[in-house]
């Protein structure tokens, strides 16, 4: 008996404890040394502490992937700490005294994945070739 | 189950402003240049700050944006070339520099966009209620010497002038950063969000973010997510449009009605008399 056809359900959970993603590329134009994955997630909660103190420091934000020859790596921070960290990473201007910029070229949202969920993803302006 | 859903084009590409200020036009302006198209935005304004309180100053024509760039690179997503407006940014510590703004014959009307950087509580009620410019700038970069109030605020809201917040110096500096967010909230708290642009002043391309971070960056101000994203794109919009109606239009004409009766007196309304003096 064949199954019945896949209805398209959409469902969509308000105030649903779940994760934001940022895919960020950091530009260094300088040819020096290039953080590596520890040295990031370093600078990301440096950037959070100055932007919005200890509480900002204190959000959980994870690395989930790192490049260290792209330098673009994929945040997970949960959703209520979304906005606090994109703006922390857009006002951040220097990294040991050099000049640099997080560019955020990607961003997404996942519920809990115990339910079914739509993952949505936007992309911002520049496109990546994945 | 994971459903996987695009939502590429949503936001608006069309029409985000940013700031460029023609102090110094070296190389790496034109690499500037090329970021801010790579990043997103559809238009760009070069500005010329005049800073009244150096004697002498002289304002020149407009650089003419074709005579910097035989070739402008194309918007992403659509198929328009980048847009490059001239901007005048008028720095009036005293009322006599604003005598400028009124006189019919000089370079200025050449400009696209018009905006005055008032210094005291007295010229920010000025610029708000009776100078004719597009922009008034909000100082990020010390603490505001005067407070906001609503009168002149909701005229100049009325009037369709729009209140500019830089966010390039919260990028460099981290006292820059309290007085940009203070001052941006205390404007917020007056104007409630209403006819904001964010820009920035940015002099190389490092300093220069995204327009969906420069969005994200009016939620940290205050504003609601559509508000913030209007500051980036339609108000943005709006302000070229004022700047262009302002270059175009040179007079109005209107007809009165003649009264019969000689005893009455020919009074015009205030609205139309303040009209004659375009």
């Amino acid at each position: 008996m064949a199954p019945p056809p896949a209805a398209f359900e959409r469902r969509v959970l308000r105030n649903a404890a779940g994760h934001h993603y940022l895919r960020v590329r950091l530009e260094l134009p300088d040819g020096g040394a290039r953080p590596s994955a520890a040295q990031l997630k370093q600078l990301v909660v440096a950037a959070l502490r100055e932007l919005h103190g200890e509480v900002g420091a204190a959000l959980p934000v994870d690395v989930l992937t790192y490049e260290e020859k792209t330098l673009s790596a994929i945040l997970r921070v949960v959703s209520s700490g979304f906005v606090k960290l994109w703006s922390a990473l857009t006002l951040l201007g220097f990294y040991q005294n050099r000049r640099c910029a997080f560019r955020v070229l990607q961003v997404g949202r996942m519920a809990s994945p115990n339910v079914s969920s739509c993952c949505v993803i936007a992309w911002l302006g520049e496109h990546v070739a994945s | 189950l994971l459903i996987l859903r695009y939502i590429s084009n949503e936001f608006l590409t069309g029409f985000c402003l940013a700031l460029f200020p023609l102090v110094y036009w070296t190389k790496q302006s034109y690499d500037v240049f090329g970021f801010f198209f790579l990043v997103g935005y559809s238009a760009v304004a070069l500005n010329h700050v005049v800073d009244f309180k150096e004697k002498k100053q002289e304002i020149a024509k407009p650089v003419s944006p074709s005579e910097l760039f035989p070739s402008l690179p194309i918007v992403q997503g659509t198929s328009k070339q980048l847009k490059v407006l001239t901007r005048l940014t008028l720095v009036v510590s005293d009322p006599s520099h604003c005598n400028l703004l009124r006189s019919t014959s000089s370079n200025i009307r050449l400009y696209d966009i018009i905006a005055v950087f008032p210094k005291t509580e007295k010229l920010f009620h000025i610029a708000c209620t009776t100078l004719d410019v597009d922009l008034v700038c909000i100082n990020v970069t010390e603490k505001l010497p005067f407070y906001f109030r609503r009168p002149p605020v909701n005229m100049a809201i009325d009037r369709g002038i729009y209140f500019e917040l830089l966010y390039t110096p919260a990028i460099k500096d981290s006292t820059m950063r309290r007085y940009t967010i203070s001052n941006a909230i205390s404007l917020m708290q007056i104007c409630k969000g209403k006819n904001i642009v964010l820009s920035s002043a940015a002099e190389r391309p490092l300093e220069l973010r995204g327009p969906y971070d420069v969005a994200n960056l009016g939620l940290l101000f205050g504003l609601s997510e559509s508000e913030a994203k209007a500051a980036v794109s339609t108000n943005c919009r709006a302000t070229i449009l004022h700047g262009e109606t302002r270059k175009s239009a040179c007079g109005v004409v209107y007809t009165v009605k003649k009264l019969r009766k000689v005893e009455e007196e020919e009074t015009l309304p205030a609205c139309k008399k303040a009209k004659t003096q375009a």
